[in-house]
């Protein structure tokens, strides 16, 4: 069952063992959790920054709201790469090629 | 007949002659078509299983044109001018790829396509391509790997712009056509050159022949660029997302088949027809376009807010993972091969992965689709209350392409990450990284889309279309509970008909 990949190998069946073990020792840790905790009070209700309004949703453009704005600066550059414009695409074709040519015919 | 014998050309002709029968059956009536499809799509199927067992259990099969004998490929004294089909491993390999997307694309299509949206137009274009797909996975001509390059690229355009009534669809086919088009010319102009100079066709001839001389370099430099850009490299991807995120999803799988089928091609010149000439300065361009595609693809995933292009994105940056791997191959196999090798599987076993992993995804998509009646982040949510199979769909191939283990993508990628580090330790950070930027990615348009609140309420996804996404997640789940015998029965023989098995196909085609 073991696969060899260059410096080390992969057993995924071991790794599922693994994985089973950590599930029985998060339940054992939670079974010995608080006993006198009540069901349908407030503290159940999810906290979304101060929003009470029941069935707020953070949608897809919130999540990792901070991480999506750091990376920003990177992915605003790479965004003006993609005009949508035909010629540009054939214009970074002409490009490669020549890096290419570059490299089978100096380099090679 | 001895079907044996005939099985490489028929998985060809039969969905070829096939595809064009298809419109002519459903002028008759619709379920007589439906059967047809089902009728070619398992003959298809068959046929390739057939020629793939035959070369994994006797070896390299070629397949003559007009020849008495169908492996008589040379005449006496003379050198291969009839049209050459040479099925080793690898060939084998993409063919199985193919023939496991095409026919889960057909089961989802069944319910996923309307009638009075030109249902018959698109089976008949996905079987074409399928045709094509082989063609270019079979044959052992050049000219005719360029006759298949077409087939594959009139049939995709027209699967792009499919939704005639949107003008997006049409668009997306247009710029997708001119690439496709330009790149061809360019594979075109590479055979025109080769044949000038050496009078042949026939790719293990040429293999032969080929000196290394600046017109054979400048055909390498063509065929490069004709592939890579068909094969979806940045920056030669733009056409990529917008394709993806325009054609229905039963054809996107079969789109996320035909880069791979063009990656193959790629492979099959670098490694056979110039195997001879291997040169690590071109291993360094493909290792460099590999990391180059992985991560620009990986980061605008981030920001994308439509699910079809977000996965479209995904699609582009595993490509950067297949072309890290090989690459990577084709640099340190000269001065550490067992290395090189394992770079090599990772890369072939990588595509089987992304093919089902990413298969799954664009098919959740659609099923998101029709269910809901939009694909935009921003709108969507809860759906998981009513899809419960689709969400479930959706995690699973979002965590596969992720690479989380035990999923299938983790294995490949694990391969890939430990012999890139042996050329740079920093070529493996950034696959991890883009890895862990898929991640988030998937995970952010999972909440998005599935958790939360119920906003709507969306129409019940068919039951073919969940057997479709139900076939390949249990494949994930096969191919990453039990790598190693996929990679020992499947992808090593593959890995080693590229490099290895150069000799072996010269041999299997010239006889000598």
């Amino acid at each position: 069952m073991t696969l060899l990949t260059g410096h080390g190998f992969w057993n995924p069946l071991l790794w599922l063992a693994a994985a089973a073990g950590v599930t029985v020792l998060a339940l054992v840790v939670w079974a010995r959790g608080r006993r006198d905790y009540t069901r349908g009070t407030d503290g159940e209700l999810p906290f979304l920054s101060g929003e009470k309004m029941e069935g707020a949703h953070v949608g897809g453009g919130h999540l990792y709201w901070g991480f999506v704005e750091g990376l920003r600066p990177y992915v605003e550059r790479l965004r003006l790469f993609h005009t949508g414009l035909v010629n540009d695409y054939v214009g970074w074709l002409v490009v490669i090629l020549a890096v290419v040519f570059l490299i089978v015919l100096v380099g090679g | 007949m001895n079907l044996a014998a005939h099985a490489p050309i028929l998985a060809i002709v039969v969905p070829l002659l096939g595809a064009f029968a298809l419109p002519l059956w459903a002028k008759l009536h619709k379920l007589l078509r439906d059967l047809w499809l089902v009728l070619v799509a398992a003959g298809t199927a068959a046929l390739t299983v057939l020629v793939a067992v035959q070369v994994y259990t006797a070896g390299i099969q070629v397949y003559t044109l007009g020849a008495a004998w169908p492996r008589d490929a040379v005449a006496p004294g003379g050198f291969p001018i009839r049209i050459v089909l040479a099925v080793d491993a690898l060939s084998a390999f993409m063919g199985l790829i193919a023939a496991l997307v095409a026919v889960v694309g057909f089961v989802y299509a069944w319910r996923y396509l309307a009638e009075d949206e030109g249902k018959t137009l698109a089976l008949t274009l996905g079987t074409l391509l399928w045709a094509g797909m082989l063609g270019m996975a079979f044959t052992g001509d050049l000219f005719n790997l360029f006759v298949f390059f077409e087939v594959t690229s009139i049939a995709a355009c027209g699967l792009i712009g499919y939704r005639t009534w949107s003008s997006r669809g049409p668009e997306a086919a247009f710029k997708t056509m001119v690439m496709y088009t330009v790149g061809g010319l360019f594979v075109l102009l590479a055979i025109a050159l080769l044949y000038g100079e050496y009078g042949a066709l026939n790719l293990a001839h040429l293999a032969r022949l080929i000196q290394g001389t600046t017109v054979d370099r400048i055909a390498l430099g063509l065929l490069l660029g004709g592939l890579l850009m068909k094969a979806g490299a940045v920056p030669l991807h733009m056409w990529a997302p917008d394709a993806y995120g325009e054609a229905p999803a039963q054809a996107v799988i079969l789109l996320v088949a035909n880069t791979q089928i063009s990656l193959y091609a790629l492979f099959r010149v670098l490694f056979t027809l110039y195997g001879g000439l291997a040169d690590p300065a071109i291993g360094w361009l493909v290792v460099a376009l590999g990391t180059l595609t992985l991560l620009v693809a990986a980061l605008m995933a981030v920001v994308q807010m439509d699910l079809g292009r977000l996965v479209a994105f995904g699609a582009v940056s595993q490509i950067g993972y297949m072309l890290l791997g090989v690459g990577v191959g084709l640099t340190v196999i000269a001065a550490r091969p067992a290395y090189g090798l394992v770079a090599i599987q990772g890369g072939i076993f990588h595509m089987l992965n992304d093919a089902v992993a990413i298969g799954l995804l664009f098919l959740a998509v659609g099923a998101v689709e029709k269910a809901a009646g939009n694909r935009n982040l921003g709108n969507l949510g809860g759906l998981g209350h009513d899809l419960k199979w689709t969400a479930g769909f959706f995690l699973l191939g979002s965590l596969a392409l992720a690479g989380i283990p035990p999923l299938n993508g983790f294995a490949s990628k694990l391969m890939i990450y430990q012999s890139s580090f042996l050329l740079s330790p920093i070529l493996s950070a950034l696959a991890i990284l883009a890895s862990i930027l898929l991640l988030a990615v998937f995970v952010k348009a999972f909440q998005g889309a599935f958790l939360g609140p119920k906003l709507s309420r969306p129409e019940p996804v068919p039951v073919p279309m969940l057997v479709a996404m139900g076939v390949l997640a249990l494949g994930i789940l096969a191919l990453g509970l039990f790598p190693n015998l996929v990679v020992r029965y499947l992808v090593m023989p593959a890995a080693d008909a590229l490099w290895k098995g150069r000799d072996l196909y010269l041999r299997a085609v010239l006889g000598r």
